[in-house]
C-alpha cells in the first residue's frame, strides 16, 4: 500500500523510481577521441562478434566467420544462419551461436563438420555472447526470451526482463540456468568464482556464482555495457553498445508513449538508443543536435555512441575509450586483445578498429 | 477514442490561460481580495446585521483610521523596513490634537496641521536614524515603541483630566469625526482620496518606483543613482504623518486620551499588511494590497467581537492569521517564478496526417536528390546566423547576423564583408521597398528600415492590443518575414505572441496558434494585427495578383494564402498543406512561381509526440531543454511552388555538409542565394534555366520588366 503510494507520488514529482537521472561521463569515463581516430582495419557488412586465441583474430560476419591474419581476411566457416556470438575455446576450437538459437562448437583449421558438437536445448532465443570457462564448460547469455538479438531495442523499449545465464557443459550438452529474469544479458567473462555478466538494461555488471546472481561490482554506467573481453594485463576490456540519455529513460516511463510509438512508428525512428545514427533527418532530433554554426556538439545526448572501459580485476573503470556524437565509431560490442593491440569491433558503422596498446598506454599512462 | 477526448480538451479547455494569469502582477491582489469576500461571506451568515448601513458605515470608519496607518506601515515595509513605533505615535498625535484642541484651543485647521506635523517629526526621528544612520529598521522602532509611549504616559499624567473634562464645541472637528457625505463616512473620503494618490504615486511617478527599486534591490538602486537614504528617511516621515491622519480621525471621532490608545496597534497593522500580500523585506507591495489587508483584519476582528469572542483570543487569532499569512507570502514569493514556468507552458494537440515521401526511388514532388551539394560558400566562418539573404540591383548581398548587424558582402567575388548597419537584434525576413529602403524584421524589436544613405529607423514595434487576451501582445516578440504590397503596406508576420526569439523550441513544444500577421502602414504609420492563431507564422510573400499573401506556418506545415484587398478580402485559404518538413521563408522565383525553403523536416517520433499534450508537458518539466524532442532542423531543402499550391522541383543536399539549415532562399541573376539561422556561411547555387537578369525587388517594382 505505502510502496504503493511511493510509486505514484513518484511518478507524479519524477522522483524514485521516475527520476531520469543519467550519470556523467566522469572520472576513468572522462570522454577522449581515442576510438574515433582509432585505424580502420576492416569494413564489414554485418559483424557482430571477434574471438582470438591469442595470436589470430576471428571476425563473426552476417553468416560467415573470418580469420584476420597478416594483414588477409580468410573465411573459416559458412553457417545457414547469421552468426550472433563467437568464442575461442583453449583447446583451438571455435564455438559459434547461430541466430541466437543454436551453439556449435567446430575445429578452427577444418571448418564445420557433422561432428560438430551442437547444442539447441534449453530454449536459447537471443544468445548473444559465449565465453570459455575455466572449468571446461561454455558460458554464454540469452538476452531475452521474447526477442531475438537483432530487435534488442523491442526488448529495451518493451521493459524486457527475461535476460538468461547459461552454463552449457559440452561433453553431456546439458545447458544449465546460473541466473535469469535478468534485464537483457549481453556478454560474459569467466572470472575465478563463476562469471560476469553485464546486465545492459540496468546498466551494470553483475557477478554470477553457482547460487545465481551475486553482487554488483559495477553499476550506475551511463551507458548500455555489452561484451567483456579479458585483457592481457589482469582485467577486462568491457564495450557498451550505445550511451542512455534521459530522453530515453523518460519515454521507457512514458507509457502511453511507448506503445504507440512501438506500434505505429519504424523501429528505425523510435525515440531509442541505437547502434548508429544521423541516417535519416526523419530520425528523432534532440535539443543539443541542433548543428550550430556546421557543428555538432560532441556532449550532446548519445542515440549512438562508442565506448570501450578498461576494467581492473575486480571490475573498477581505469581508463576509457570514446568515440563521441560527432564522430562515427559508435556502436561497440566486442574487442580481442592480438599482438600487442587492441581490436574493436564498431558495429554501428561496420568497422574493425586498432589500436596499438602502447599507443593507450601512453596516452593513460599505465 | 481518447485521442477524441485529449483533442476535445485541448482544443476547448484554455490551459495556456492559468500561466498568463499567473504571470501577472495583480494575481497576487487578487489573493487578498478573495480571502476578504470569503471573509465578508461567512460573517454575515453568522452575524445578523453585519452588512446593514450604519455597521458598515462604523466598519469603515475604523477602516479608515486603521487604513492610514496601513498605508504607512505598507510604505515602510515596500521600501525594506518596519515601523513597531505606528502605534505609540498614534497615541501621541491623538495627545497632540486634542492638547491643542481642549487646552490651547487652538482652531481646527491649525490642529490638523500641528497633529500632522507632529507625526511627521516623530516619524522622522526613526526616518533620520534608519536611513541616514543606517540603524537596523526593526530594533530602532522597537526603541521608539518604547520611548514614545513613555512619553506618552509622562504626558497624559498632568493632562489627562483637563483634557476630559474640556468640550470642544467645532462643527468641523465633529464633522471629522462623525460627519459623513451621502452617507459616506468623511474619514473614508479622505481615506480614498489619498489611497487613490497613493496609488498613483507608487505606480505611476517616479518616486514611488524609487521606493520599490529600493525595498527590491537597495544596493543595486544604489548603484542605479537613486537617493537611498533621502527616500528610506522619506518614507518614515510619510509613514508618521499617515498615522497621524489616522490619529486626528479617531481623535474627533473619539475625543478621549485613555491609556490604551494605540496598544497592539502595530500587530493590527502589520497583519493587515501581510496579509494584504505586502512582503516583508520589500520591493512589492500596493495599495490595493494595503486595503484589503485592512478590511480583512477589521471584518475579523469586529465580527469575532460581535460573536462574543473574548479579547484575548481575539488577539490570538489575529496573531494566527499574521503566522499564516507570512508564511504564504515566503513560500509564494520564492516558488513564484517555478510556479509559473511550470505551468505556462502548456502543449497543445496538433494532428498532422502522415507526410508524403521523400525517399529516393519513391518518386513524388519530394524525392531527395544531391543538387545542394555543389553550393559554393560566402563569407564561411566570417558571418553568424544569417537568417535572410537579399540582394540588390548591384549584385550586393545583405545578410543578417546574430551580433546584431546586417552585413554587407560587396559584388562581384563577394570577398569583402562589411557592417552595413548595426542595429543590435538578430534580423530575420528582409526586403526593399520601392524607394529602396531596407526594411528588415528584427527579432525582439520589431520592424526596421534602412535608409539607401544606411540610417536605421524603426517602423514600427507594437501592434493594437488584442481584446481578449491576458498576455498584453502589444508589443512585438518575434516579427519573422514581410513583404510590401503594392500600395506600400508591409505585411509581416510573429511567430510567436507568448515567447521571445530564444525560446521558439518552447513554442514548438507547445503547437499551439500563437502567432501573427501584422500589417504596418507606413503611409499612415499605423500597425494593426490582421490574422491570430497561427502555428508559428514564418514566411510571406505578395502573391501575383497584388492583393494576397502567401504565408507559411512553420509548425502547421502548411502554406495558406490571405487576401488584404479585393473581392475575398479577409479570406483565408490552404495553398499547401500537410508538407513534409517545415516551411520558412517563401520568395518570389524569376519564372512568376515561388521559392519555399523548408528549414527542417518531419520525424514521426515528433509526429506522434505532437499528439500526446501530456507526455510533451511532462517532457517540457522533466528534461532539460537540451534533451527535448526538437523538430529536425539539421536537414532541409528548397523547393519551386505554383501558386496552385502544387510543386514543381525539390532542390536537398543528402549529407548538409556544405550547407547545413536552409532558412531562406532568394534568387538574383540566375543563382539561388542560401540562407540558415544556425550556419555560419551564405551558399550560392547556379541555377539551370533561370532569367540571367532577374532581379527580384526590381521586377517587382516595375524597373524591370
Amino acid at each position: 500500500m505505502i510502496a504503493a503510494l511511493r510509486d505514484f507520488t513518484d511518478r507524479v514529482f519524477g522522483r524514485g523510481s521516475a527520476a531520469i537521472t543519467v550519470p556523467p561521463f566522469d572520472g576513468a569515463l572522462k570522454p577522449n577521441q581515442m576510438l574515433e581516430g582509432a585505424e580502420v582495419v576492416a569494413e564489414f557488412a554485418q559483424p557482430n562478434d571477434l574471438a582470438s586465441h591469442g595470436d589470430d583474430l576471428y571476425i563473426a560476419d552476417g553468416v560467415a566467420v573470418l580469420r584476420h591474419a597478416a594483414g588477409a581476411m580468410q573465411v573459416v566457416a559458412h553457417f545457414d544462419r547469421e552468426v550472433t556470438a563467437l568464442c575461442a575455446l583453449p583447446d583451438g576450437r571455435l564455438a559459434v551461436a547461430l541466430d541466437g538459437r543454436e551453439v556449435r562448437v567446430f575445429s578452427a583449421a577444418n571448418g564445420p563438420a557433422d561432428t560438430d558438437v551442437v547444442i539447441s536445448s534449453g530454449n536459447m532465443t537471443a544468445v548473444n555472447a559465449l565465453a570459455a570457462a575455466s572449468s571446461g564448460s561454455l558460458l554464454a547469455t540469452d538476452g531475452s526470451a521474447s526477442y531475438p538479438t537483432s530487435q534488442w531495442a523491442h526488448d529495451l523499449m518493451s521493459h524486457g526482463r527475461s535476460g538468461r545465464v547459461l552454463s552449457i557443459d559440452l561433453a553431456s550438452k546439458q545447458v544449465q540456468v546460473l541466473a535469469s529474469g535478468l534485464r537483457y544479458a549481453f556478454g560474459v567473462a569467466a572470472s575465478r568464482d563463476g562469471a560476469i555478466v553485464s546486465e545492459s538494461w540496468r546498466h551494470r555488471l553483475l557477478m554470477i556464482g553457482t547460487k545465481g546472481a551475486g553482487r554488483s561490482p559495477l553499476d550506475n554506467l551511463p551507458v548500455y555495457p555489452s561484451r567483456l573481453c579479458p585483457a592481457a594485463g589482469g582485467g577486462f576490456w568491457l564495450t557498451a553498445f550505445t550511451g542512455r540519455t534521459q530522453l530515453v529513460e523518460f519515454v521507457l516511463r512514458e507509457n502511453a508513449y511507448r506503445r504507440r510509438m512501438m506500434q505505429e512508428i519504424d523501429p528505425e525512428f523510435w525515440v531509442a538508443p541505437r547502434l548508429n545514427s544521423g541516417n535519416s533527418f526523419r530520425e528523432p532530433m534532440q535539443g543539443a543536435h541542433l548543428k550550430t554554426m556546421g557543428v555538432v556538439k560532441p556532449w550532446a545526448p548519445p542515440r549512438s555512441y562508442g565506448l570501450v572501459i578498461r576494467l581492473s580485476p575486480d571490475c573498477v573503470p581505469r581508463y576509457s575509450l570514446h568515440s563521441r556524437v560527432d564522430g562515427h565509431n559508435h556502436g561497440v560490442v566486442a574487442a580481442a586483445e592480438v599482438g600487442g593491440a587492441l581490436y574493436v569491433l564498431a558495429k554501428g558503422a561496420g568497422r574493425l578498429l586498432r589500436l596499438p596498446l602502447k599507443d593507450i598506454e601512453a596516452e593513460f599512462g599505465t | 477514442m481518447q485521442e477524441t477526448i485529449v483533442r476535445l480538451k485541448a482544443r476547448y479547455w484554455p490551459d495556456h490561460l492559468l500561466g498568463e494569469i499567473l504571470s501577472k502582477r495583480w494575481t497576487e491582489t487578487a489573493i487578498p481580495v478573495i480571502v476578504l469576500i470569503l471573509v465578508a461571506f461567512a460573517l454575515s451568515g453568522m452575524i445578523d446585521n453585519f452588512f446593514t448601513p450604519a455597521a458598515l458605515s462604523d466598519t469603515a470608519r475604523q477602516a479608515g483610521e486603521v487604513g492610514f496607518v496601513v498605508l504607512g506601515m505598507a510604505l515602510v515595509v515596500i521600501v525594506g523596513g518596519i515601523d513597531l513605533s505606528v502605534g505609540s505615535m498614534f497615541a501621541l498625535c491623538d495627545f497632540c490634537a486634542l492638547y491643542c484642541l481642549n487646552i490651547l484651543n487652538w482652531p481646527v485647521p491649525a490642529v490638523v496641521v500641528a497633529t500632522i506635523v507632529c507625526g511627521a517629526l516623530l516619524g522622522a526621528v526613526n526616518g533620520f536614524l534608519i536611513g541616514y544612520l543606517r540603524l537596523r529598521a526593526f530594533i530602532t522602532t522597537l526603541i521608539t515603541l518604547i520611548i514614545y509611549r513613555s512619553a506618552y504616559d509622562l504626558l497624559l499624567f498632568g493632562n489627562s483630566v483637563k483634557i476630559a473634562s474640556a468640550m470642544p464645541d467645532f462643527p468641523s472637528w465633529d464633522f471629522l469625526g462623525m460627519g459623513a457625505v451621502f452617507g459616506i463616512p468623511s474619514v473614508a473620503l479622505v481615506y480614498l482620496v489619498i489611497a487613490v494618490f497613493g496609488h498613483i504615486f507608487m505606480t505611476r511617478m517616479r518616486p514611488g518606483w524609487h521606493i520599490t527599486a529600493i525595498g527590491g534591490s537597495r544596493r543595486s538602486a544604489y548603484n542605479s543613482g537613486i537617493a537611498v537614504r533621502r527616500t528610506i528617511a522619506l518614507c518614515y516621515v510619510a509613514s508618521g504623518a499617515l498615522t497621524a491622519i489616522g490619529a486626528l480621525f479617531f481623535a474627533a471621532r473619539l475625543g478621549t486620551v485613555g491609556g490604551d490608545v494605540g496598544i497592539g496597534l502595530e500587530v493590527t497593522v502589520l497583519t493587515a499588511t501581510v496579509l494584504g500580500g505586502i512582503t516583508l523585506g520589500g520591493g512589492n507591495g500596493s495599495v490595493a494590497k494595503a486595503l484589503a489587508g485592512t478590511l480583512i483584519v477589521l471584518l475579523v476582528t469586529n465580527g469575532l467581537t460581535t460573536l462574543g469572542v473574548r479579547g484575548g483570543f481575539n488577539r490570538m487569532v489575529l496573531a494566527s492569521i499574521l503566522l499564516v499569512a507570512a508564511i504564504v507570502d515566503i513560500r509564494w514569493l520564492k516558488n513564484r517564478t517555478r510556479i509559473i514556468s511550470k505551468v505556462y507552458v502548456s502543449p497543445t494537440y496538433h494532428f498532422l496526417p502522415p507526410p508524403p515521401s521523400t525517399e529516393v526511388g519513391k518518386g513524388g514532388p519530394f524525392e531527395q536528390n544531391d543538387k545542394l551539394r555543389d553550393v559554393t560558400l560566402i563569407g564561411e566562418g566570417r558571418i553568424e546566423a544569417p537568417e535572410d539573404v537579399i540582394l540588390d540591383r548591384h549584385d550586393n548581398l545583405y545578410a543578417g547576423s546574430r551580433h546584431g548587424d546586417i552585413i554587407r558582402f560587396l559584388a562581384p567575388d563577394y570577398q569583402t564583408m562589411e557592417v552595413y548597419a548595426h542595429i543590435g537584434g538578430q534580423p530575420l525576413g528582409m526586403a526593399f521597398d520601392r524607394q529602396d529602403n531596407l526594411y528588415c524584421c528584427i527579432g525582439g524589436m520589431g520592424l526596421y528600415r534602412i535608409t539607401p544613405d544606411r540610417k536605421i529607423e524603426k517602423a514600427t514595434d507594437e501592434t493594437n492590443r488584442s481584446l481578449y487576451s491576458v498576455n498584453d501582445d502589444s508589443r512585438l516578440r518575434l516579427a519573422d518575414d514581410l513583404d510590401i504590397a503594392d500600395d506600400g503596406r508591409i505585411f509581416f508576420s510573429e511567430a510567436t505572441v507568448r515567447y521571445e526569439m530564444h525560446e521558439w523550441p518552447v513554442d514548438g513544444l507547445e503547437a499551439r496558434g500563437n502567432g501573427r500577421i501584422i500589417c504596418y502602414d507606413p503611409n499612415k504609420g499605423t500597425t494593426h494585427t490582421v490574422l491570430r492563431g497561427l502555428k508559428f507564422p514564418n514566411g510571406i510573400c505578395i502573391a501575383s495578383d497584388g492583393q494576397s499573401i502567401l504565408f507559411a506556418e512553420t509548425f502547421g506545415c502548411s502554406i495558406k494564402r490571405y487576401w488584404f484587398d479585393g473581392p475575398s478580402k479577409g479570406k483565408v485559404e490552404v495553398v499547401m498543406d500537410n508538407l513534409p518538413g517545415y516551411p520558412d521563408n517563401i520568395n518570389l522565383a524569376s519564372d512568376g512561381n515561388y521559392w519555399l525553403a523548408l528549414v527542417g523536416m518531419r520525424s514521426p517520433a515528433l509526429d506522434l509526440a505532437w499528439r500526446m499534450p501530456g507526455f510533451r508537458k511532462r517532457m517540457g518539466k522533466r528534461l532539460p531543454i537540451d534533451e527535448w524532442l526538437f523538430p529536425n532542423i539539421n536537414t532541409g531543402c528548397v523547393v519551386k511552388f505554383n501558386e496552385k499550391g502544387e510543386i514543381l522541383e525539390s532542390f536537398w543536399d543528402l549529407k548538409g555538409v556544405n550547407h547545413p539549415m536552409i532558412t531562406s532562399m532568394r534568387e538574383h541573376r540566375g543563382h539561388l542565394y542560401l540562407g540558415g539561422i544556425s550556419n555560419n556561411r551564405i551558399g550560392r547555387y547556379k541555377l539551370a534555366n533561370a532569367d540571367p537578369d532577374f532581379v527580384q525587388y526590381d521586377r517587382r517594382w516595375g524597373k524591370q520588366s
